[in-house]
């Protein structure tokens, strides 16, 4: 059977310089990435119609999906096939497309039975996004406030608040560079991310400067839990986005999927960045 | 082991046993009957059950800061409306607040604004939208409609938002698009008037009820192969309306023949009623009731019947004069509107509890492997199940309608709540003994200070959700934010607890 024990890392051999330099690096290469995106696109990411408005249909029908996409005037953007389901489809119009209630007509036209079928007014999307970047701000205000309340002190805070970015920058990054389309539920688990995330680096933290005992013992035994709490929650949430995508029910995919990203992501940052930070914080910085 | 040192469980098997009673037994839940048909006392929103949502904003523009008096309401109404040509009842005056709102699309700010500063005052501000007074209201009728129409089931409410424009939304479980905006597309405005001829010649319409005068309405039915809907007319509108049927010459039979494609045409006397301007009854004044309008008696007992062409436009025409029109139409163009076949939504249902059952399985898996104890990972499991079973039994008792995005809050709830028990568990669990009282309580204060200012950074994260109008996620807020509550007042603290019991057993067998 598999052993599952958190290995004992000899972060002696290695300098902060060197620690910090990894996460530091891809948070770099991602901020290249989306603001690349952004100078190329417009927009950092790819917006989904919760955003940009647009319509989208679940039909069932015995057509091809090339069949399905000639079907309609203007054609979809997107044929998706539904797993475990046959002949289901999820078809996506962007916001140019007429009210929705045309394009069930057209779809029943053509003998599909529509499953299901929804709308955004180009208007709501655009305060949504407006709506849905203000939070993510104040929620990572919030975040970052509660950790100084809780540190007091500069270092060890901004650890925790320079990991929870990169946590979410980084993930980011990989959504723009794979063109996935934002919705409502990947802003659900970007906000779920900057809770979760913070976890692990407030454990760290607290062994490290709250405890008495040496620091790479209280390290070790922070990344025992730590580690163990992150795999765990990777774990819950590679099962949710594997399944829901293979059900094709877009929310639950999403959320998990961000989630996983975000917190494996969360591991290179809370032992490497937030680390270093805290030992150059122990040993050089509060010398001086 | 005495309640006094285990309160920590026996709050959690409280809660649970709580929590099952609200999910499971028929009719505990506020609001949910005993003949419940469902295995549980849980209410599905649309995504899981099927149904229709739109979210629309009304129409119309609201001048701010209007310094009109509550005398002079009626007269600026009469007179904007005049000078804008639009119906009466798309203009409302509100000293209260200050207001003048106009509800038609084709009225620009600025034309508001001149009429406004022609009829001598200076408005503050114009601006797309209408006030929060005529939003409620607009909630109240939509919610009477659908009470009215036999879809007890929908609900209304408005949706905030940030960007100033606000929205009312709407669901209703058992019914398609069309349906649902052919009964919200019409405002239901219901009006009566005498069509008589002026002393030219010509046909003239003269209002003489409008919809705020009736006090009673009875429930449509078919009287000698008619269709009816009997009303009652407020006693303060009666006499008025008794002596305009005199003027115009309905106190003694009078006959109709009633020309809908020209009306000139007609001949006669007419009493027409209109929903939505269409003419749903027209018709003269039988003997005996002109006169009771010639006697004066009519104004003592005021009821009589307004009759339609089918007994469908009679049940139409008393659900508009019961539940009131629509102060404002909606906007249907800058809908947002989500539809769902039950077949589709129950394969959801399916699927994502079959998602949320195999999270658990991988989080179990991975709790076992960590631990290989099952003294450790099996109070872990079923304290995590637990939490889940008390915010089920939370939201069956404020009947709450599940989506997806809850579920996912479920599962997010499944993995914080471990995180947080690997925590209490490597703490409490490291090396040296755990046996007396001071170091277990000593080593579970440090450990719950690390859950409590992780589940404050959690609550904070998602507090933005709750308020912020974007639709599906407030619920998974909620439902992540009452989850980590739970988890840290309730369960994680039992759990402590448990794992002392039964580690201290372990040693004591062990010896």
């Amino acid at each position: 059977m598999v052993e599952f024990e958190v290995p004992e890392i000899d972060y002696d051999q290695y300098s902060n310089r060197q620690l910090a330099a990894v996460p530091l690096a891809v948070l770099a290469v991602a901020i290249a990435v989306l603001v690349g995106a952004y100078l190329l696109t417009g927009s950092p990411v790819a917006l989904g119609i919760e955003f940009t408005g647009g319509s989208q249909l679940t039909v069932e029908s015995t057509m091809s999906q090339a069949e399905i996409q000639n079907t309609f005037t203007p054609e979809p953007v997107s044929v998706q096939g539904v797993g475990g389901q046959a002949n289901t489809y999820v078809l996506t119009f962007d916001a140019e497309a007429e009210n929705v209630s045309a394009l069930v007509d057209q779809a029943e036209a053509a003998d599909m039975t529509v499953l299901g079928s929804g709308e955004t007014p180009a208007s709501f999307g655009q305060q949504s996004q407006e709506i849905a970047l203000l939070g993510l701000v104040v929620a990572f205000l919030g975040m970052s406030a509660l950790a100084f309340a809780l540190f007091r002190t500069f270092v060890p805070s901004i650890a925790i608040v320079l990991s929870a970015f990169s946590d979410i920058v980084i993930p980011l990054a990989v959504l723009s560079l794979l063109q996935v389309k934002l919705s409502l539920g990947t802003v659900a688990a970007f906000l779920m991310l900057i809770g979760y995330s913070v976890d692990s680096d407030i454990l760290l933290n607290n062994h490290i400067l709250r405890r008495r005992g040496e620091f790479y013992e209280s390290t070790h035994a922070a990344m025992r839990t730590g580690v163990s709490m992150t795999l765990t929650s990777i774990a819950a949430m590679t099962v949710m986005a594997i399944m829901a995508t293979f059900y094709n029910i877009d929310l639950m995919a999403q959320i998990g999927f961000v989630l996983v990203l975000g917190l494996t992501t969360d591991l290179m940052n809370t032992y490497m960045l937030n680390l270093s930070l805290l030992r150059w914080y122990k040993f050089e910085g509060v010398a001086r | 082991m005495n309640v006094r040192d285990n309160w920590r469980v026996a709050l959690l098997v409280v809660f649970v046993t709580a929590s099952a009673i609200m999910l499971f037994v028929p009719g505990a839940a506020p609001g949910t009957s005993a003949d419940n048909a469902g295995p549980t006392n849980l209410q599905y929103g649309i995504q899981l059950d099927g149904g229709t949502r739109l979210q629309a904003p009304a129409v119309g523009i609201t001048a701010e800061g209007v310094n009109v008096t509550a005398d002079g309401e009626a007269r600026l109404a009469s007179n904007v409306s005049s000078a804008l040509s639009v119906d009466p009842i798309d203009v409302r005056v509100s000293a209260q607040s200050s207001t003048v709102e106009v509800f038609v699309r084709d009225v620009s700010h600025d034309q508001l604004r001149s009429v406004l500063e022609a009829e001598g005052y200076q408005p503050e501000s114009v601006r797309d939208g209408v006030t929060q007074q005529t939003r409620e209201e607009m909630v109240r009728v939509i919610g009477d409609k659908l009470r009215q129409s036999a879809l007890d089931s929908g609900s209304v409410s408005t949706l905030q938002s940030t960007g100033g424009q606000q929205f009312i939304s709407i669901t209703a479980p058992d019914r398609d698009r069309e349906e649902l905006r052919s009964l919200l597309d019409e405002r239901g405005v219901v009006r009566v008037y005498a069509f008589v001829p002026a002393d030219n010649g010509t046909y003239v319409r003269h209002q003489v009820l409008s919809q705020g005068d009736f006090a009673r309405i009875s429930p449509a039915e078919t009287q000698r192969g008619q269709a009816v809907v009997p009303v009652t007319i407020r006693e303060s509108v009666a006499q008025q309306y008794q002596e305009d049927m005199v003027q115009y010459g309905f106190d003694e039979q009078t006959v109709c023949n009633y020309d809908r494609d020209e009306p000139q045409n007609t001949r006669g006397r007419c009493l027409l009623a209109t929903l939505n301007g269409d003419i749903v009854f027209s018709g003269g004044v039988d003997g005996g009731l002109a006169q009771l309008y010639a006697s004066g008696e009519f104004a003592e007992n005021p009821v009589f019947q307004m009759e339609t062409r089918n007994i469908s436009e009679a049940r139409e025409l008393e659900i508009s004069l019961r539940a009131g029109r629509l102060p404002a139409p909606l906007n249907f163009d800058e809908a947002r509107s989500t539809e769902l076949e039950p077949a589709l939504a129950q394969r959801f249902k399916t699927n994502s509890l079959i998602t949320g059952i195999l999270a658990v399985f991988a989080v179990s898996g991975m709790v076992y492997l960590r631990y290989r104890n099952p003294r450790v990972a099996l109070p872990m499991i079923v304290t995590a199940l637990s939490e889940v079973l008390i915010l089920l039994g939370f939201v069956s008792s404020v009947q709450y309608a599940l989506n997806l995005s809850h579920i996912a809050g479920f599962i997010a709830v499944i993995g914080t709540g471990v995180d947080d028990l690997i925590i209490i568990a490597d703490e409490i669990l490291q090396q040296g003994e755990v046996a007396t009282g001071r170091v277990f309580q000593n080593r579970f204060r440090k450990a719950f200070w690390v859950i409590g200012a992780a589940a404050a950074t959690t609550i904070i994260a998602m507090s933005p959700l709750t308020v912020l109008g974007l639709g599906d996620l407030s619920g998974f807020a909620i439902v992540t934010i009452v989850g980590v509550l739970v988890g840290v007042l309730v369960t994680r603290p039992a759990y402590g607890d448990i794992l002392r019991y039964l580690v201290l057993r372990q040693e004591h067998d062990d010896d």
